[in-house]
């Protein structure tokens, strides 16, 4: 297993840039990879015991996997394989089938690192992958939106790296249990990193703007995938040590509230879904214990709703509540959007359902609030008319279809994951928390007007954000 | 003398940080960043510093490794990595900060902003 992990971290890099060199066969390439993570994957979530890996000693490469990075792992895999087949038709070259591969690679890496500089690195091509996506079309604004992003994160990163020595000079050693001996202030710089590039709370504002005004393909896969990668840290230090997990707990619930609250009120569907992406962000961070099979479905779902979403007529909620979108797109939207808001059948029930079981009550009760937002928001894609499919929508092509029935039919298999929780008082929560989220949407959301302010989301305040939360977590640190 | 050096950098990393923020140019807000990461790194020295200042290698054949104070090699090992990956990070930005000044000559941020956001 040791040699096979490895081989499979290397791979992705490896034909990435092979790639390159055979641009004819770039999709079969790609493909070929995420299909080995998918195995990897599944392999992960069949084994009862851990991985752990010590390349060289104590100052080496650290890895450690278990079923919550199977979790993260297929999850990534099988966004980016919908990705793939729906960019398959497409006259994309060489170069984006390059970066979808490493981009998938170094997400891969960041769930099985357990040291810092391995997760610094990831992160920081990551970054770079990602830009080079968005920047993709190379118009001003895609370059502008790309630059913003990787402004932010590189900012955020070099706060995570003074985080990171002050780890190794209370350790000599940059191992993830270290961080038990370190002092405040290299958690409060290390968590700010993660909470920049994970997109939480009041740092993770960066989001909505990037993930909107990407191409419809990049979004699902920032959406679907990328962002875990500063998740996962975080909730594998929430694991592994107590005191963590109150902090990280408070910031769960505060982004589930922000995140719901912004999406109630865009006018944008592109919009919508990145601001509940910061939301859901805040559910997969809440339990520790579920955040894996949380994410896994929360990304199969919004990487659907974002190819949906790219191929609507407008991306206005009053344009298309005039118009009417084809039943097959709204289809593929309302089981996204349903499993989001947590409705049985669906994996999102199981997922918030085993998230909410071992919560404290305050926590339990805000995260019930958030999850009514939920879909309160998403009731606005399901109550869209729709019409039937008529010959002008043949244009579609089969890959987009290819890549919802992926993306509909994981979120259908991977029930099997959650059987547990179909219990009579769960069904009824998750059925009454959507019917109290449609009641209150078409009663009293749908005729009010209000335009949210966009003035955190400047670059100056992002960056001077992180300065408050520097000194938010140093205070809750101290205490 | 740690003191002193570890106050140089907290205010450069500082320095770099409110540059950032404060700077009205896209081209001296990632100078400013260089100027941050500059600090970082300057942090990582001083760390490996704090055993001894001689060069790690090991020579055999004047005195036994007990008796000289090395410097910690691995901060620096891992800074190495650190400054190349950061310095693709800032090439990269350049090439995007060439594109966006035919259209933005003075590169000033909230004209970039106020031009390509929706």
């Amino acid at each position: 297993m040791m040699m096979l992990t490895i081989a499979w971290i290397a791979l992705p890099l490896l034909v990435g840039f092979s790639i390159y060199l055979l641009p004819k066969i770039d999709r079969y390439l790609a493909m070929g990879v995420v299909l080995v993570s998918v195995g990897y994957g599944l392999t992960l979530l069949q084994r009862s015991e851990a991985i752990t890996l010590r390349l060289l000693d104590s100052f080496g490469v650290t890895l450690f996997a278990d079923s919550l990075s199977g979790y993260f792992i297929l999850g990534n895999a099988l966004v980016t394989a919908a990705v793939l087949l729906y960019c398959w038709g497409q006259a994309k070259s060489a170069f984006f089938f390059t970066q979808i591969t490493v981009l998938h690679g170094c997400v891969n890496a960041d769930f099985i690192c357990a040291d810092f500089i391995s997760l610094y690195v990831a992160l920081e091509v990551i970054g770079i992958a990602a830009f080079l996506l968005i920047a993709y079309p190379r118009t001003d604004r895609s370059i502008w939106v790309g630059l913003r992003y990787l402004f932010v994160s590189n900012t955020a990163m070099l706060f995570y790296l003074i985080g990171a020595v002050l780890v190794y000079q209370s350790n000599g050693s940059f191992t993830y249990e270290g961080l038990q001996q370190a002092p405040t202030e290299a958690i409060a710089l290390i968590l700010l990193g993660l909470l920049t590039k994970g997109g939480i709370f009041v740092s993770g504002l960066w989001l909505p703007l990037t993930h909107s005004e990407a191409e419809t393909p990049v979004s699902a896969m920032l959406s679907g995938a990328v962002v875990n990668a500063g998740i996962y840290p975080l909730v594998r230090y929430a694991l592994l040590f107590e005191d963590l997990l109150l902090i990280l707990q408070l910031f769960s619930v505060a982004t589930a509230f922000l995140g719901v609250v912004y999406a109630i009120f865009e006018k944008d569907t592109k919009r919508v879904l990145a601001s509940s992406t910061i939301s859901q962000l805040g559910f997969v961070l809440a339990a520790p214990t579920a955040a894996g099979f949380y994410a896994l479905s929360h990304g199969l779902a919004k990487a659907a709703l974002f190819l949906v979403a790219g191929n609507l007529p407008s991306r206005n909620f009053q344009e298309l509540r005039q118009s009417s979108i084809p039943f097959p797109m709204w289809g593929v939207l309302a089981a996204a959007g349903l499993s989001l808001s947590g409705f049985p059948l669906l994996a999102g029930f199981g997922a918030k359902a085993l998230t909410l079981k071992s919560l404290p009550p305050w926590q339990s009760i805000g995260l019930t609030i958030a999850a009514t937002g939920t879909a309160i928001a998403f009731a606005r894609f399901i109550f869209l008319p729709t019409r039937g499919f008529l010959e002008s929508d043949k244009k579609m092509s089969s890959g987009f279809w290819l890549a919802c029935l992926l993306l509909v039919g994981g979120l259908i298999v991977a029930n099997s994951f959650s059987l547990e929780s179909y219990t009579l008082p769960n069904i009824f929560k998750s059925l009454l928390i959507i019917a109290a989220g449609w009641s209150i949407y078409s009663l009293v959301i749908r005729r009010l007007k209000i335009e949210l302010p966009r003035g955190a989301e400047q670059f100056e305040n992002l960056i001077g954000a992180m300065s408050l939360i520097l000194v938010l977590l140093f205070g809750v640190g101290l205490v | 003398m740690t003191a002193i050096l570890e106050a140089c950098i907290f205010a450069t990393v500082m320095g770099g940080f409110f540059g950032i923020i404060l700077k009205k140019n896209l081209m001296m807000k990632i100078i400013s960043m260089d100027v941050m990461s500059t600090g970082v790194i300057a942090c990582y020295v001083l760390v490996a510093s704090h055993r001894g200042l001689f060069t790690p290698i090991l020579e055999t054949s004047e005195q036994s490794a007990e008796s000289v104070a090395y410097a910690d090699p691995v901060p620096q090992a891992v800074i190495l990595t650190a400054i190349v990956i950061g310095f693709s990070i800032q090439a990269l930005m350049l090439v995007g900060v060439m594109k966006l000044a035919r259209d933005n000559p003075t590169l000033e941020i909230s004209e970039i902003e106020r031009s390509n956001t929706p």
